[in-house]
């Protein structure tokens, strides 16, 4: 694990939020540090990617507060969410655009960030042309064009092959090493909080209910880690939210 | 677009896919309403002796209704279904949280260069509509009422007032700001899966076209209406 920072770059307090009659998020309070990979994990509809939307400001929480200290956040989407109407040069210059580059200067970085991810050369490619392990390096290169401080991924490996998606790990692990920022995966794939977070926080209706190592995620005799960790169907936890 | 930041290679792009790719389909549409109204008037100006009127009233159908409403409604056909989809799906995929999360603003990246293209290219097809709507009368009047085309253009010229043209022209420049306007908040209001893609298209479709004849109507009542 890199350094981490003494202070947290990003912290939730007790954030709530519903749609409609379904309360999704029950009070999550966390905190993630500057060099640190958080894994937020947990099974499907439990609230991990509303909690991304909430960070990067798409959704608004009904209840609690989001404390960031850098406003430069990076979202790798699980889709990708390339614009297909354009290169991908073009999706990356677009992130770009605030800082008022010369093209030049903008060429320049687009460069250097395809090659951190591998996709040296692919700068004049459609998104529709590209496979989706380089579609989702492509999106990677695009979260963090502009030296984000925070970056959130949601679901980076869902849809991949088992080689890609260590290929996709190994990125990550890259990122956040020569990057050095608060890094949040949401993900249900075992290989990819395992392999890639420092801290994981374990989520089951809306709330946190574990937190550890991915270490101590594996060998832990909690009943909801230990289901969610070895995927059995015999224990605590239902699939999606579950109402109060 | 007030303060000038319109992205002109976008906006390029899109006068070419609203204008450039319409053109086929108006032109096909323009010239058999041309041939059909010209056709029709003809028949039955001949039994009244006015014959030599037939170019001034095609002419007025076409200028004052037809040219912008044929226009209208085929880019709206087109366009605007085009459009709603394409951005619906934009949607559904999360491309437009992508923009925001870069700080993008989706009307000014999305609908700021569509307008523009559309108040461009719109009335430029709706002006050719009606001139290829006029070539076809003119064959029509020969070929049915004998009118050689120096009589059906006179009577074009005895009957068309510069009052038309900009009656023409403001009439397309509202046809282009409902079909836009209309595509893309449904577009950028959709959420759901493919089922929905579908349904913000049709919606767009129906909407637009209910909103051109009407406002058309409108603009027709302001301005012909007898005093």
């Amino acid at each position: 694990m890199a350094a981490r920072s003494a202070e947290p770059i990003l912290e939730l307090v007790n954030i709530h939020k519903a749609f409609g009659d379904r309360q999704i998020l029950k009070g999550v309070s966390f905190q993630v540090f500057a060099g640190e990979m958080l894994g937020l994990i947990g099974p499907s509809g439990c609230g991990k990617s509303t909690i991304l939307k909430i960070i990067c400001g798409l959704l608004e929480p009904d209840q609690g507060e989001v404390i960031k200290r850098s406003d430069d956040i990076g979202l790798v989407f699980q889709g990708s969410a390339l614009l297909n109407s354009l290169t991908v040069r073009e999706n990356l210059a677009i992130a770009l655009q605030a800082r008022k580059l010369s093209r030049k200067e903008s060429d320049r970085i687009i460069s250097e960030r395809l090659k951190m991810v591998g996709l040296e050369g692919f700068e004049e490619f459609s998104p529709t042309k590209l496979s989706g392990g380089q579609q989702k390096r492509t999106s990677f290169a695009r979260a963090i064009v502009n030296d984000p401080k925070i970056i959130l991924y949601d679901e980076p490996t869902t849809g991949l092959d088992p080689v890609m998606s260590t290929v996709i790990e190994d990125y990550m692990i890259d990122l956040e090493r020569s990057l050095q920022a608060a890094s949040i995966v949401v993900t249900h794939q075992h290989s990819t909080w395992t392999r890639t977070a420092d801290r994981v926080l374990l989520m089951h209706a809306g709330k946190i209910v574990w937190e550890g190592t991915p270490e101590e995620g594996v060998t832990s005799e909690d009943p909801y880690m230990k289901q969610f960790a070895h995927a059995t169907r015999e224990g605590p936890m239902l699939v999606g939210a579950v109402e109060d | 677009m007030l303060t000038g930041q319109i992205d002109w290679k976008e906006t390029i792009r899109q006068m070419y896919m609203i204008g450039v790719l319409s053109f086929v389909v108006v032109s096909i549409t323009a010239l058999f309403t041309g041939f059909a109204m010209s056709l029709q008037i003809s028949r039955e100006l001949v039994q009244f002796g006015a014959d030599t009127s037939i170019g001034g009233v095609v002419s007025l159908a076409l200028v004052r209704e037809i040219g912008p409403i044929t226009a209208g409604v085929i880019v709206a056909g087109r366009v605007g279904s085009s459009i709603a989809a394409e951005l619906t799906t934009m949607m559904i995929t999360e491309q437009i949280d992508a923009l925001k999360v870069m700080r993008v603003d989706p009307v000014k990246f999305l609908v700021v260069p569509r307008y523009t293209a559309a108040l461009i290219m719109i009335p430029t097809l709706s002006v050719y509509a009606m001139f290829t709507g006029l070539v076809a009368g003119i064959v029509i009047a020969q070929a049915a009422a004998n009118v050689p085309p120096d009589t059906f253009l006179d009577s074009v010229k005895q009957t068309i007032l510069d009052r038309d043209f900009s009656v023409h022209f403001l009439k397309s420049l509202i046809n282009a700001t409902v079909i836009i306007m209309f595509s893309c908040a449904i577009g950028l209001h959709t959420r759901g899966g493919a089922e929905d893609v579908g349904i913000a298209t049709t919606r767009t479709i129906v909407w637009t076209m209910i909103s051109i004849f009407i406002l058309n109507f409108v603009v027709t009542s302001v301005t012909y209406a007898p005093r």
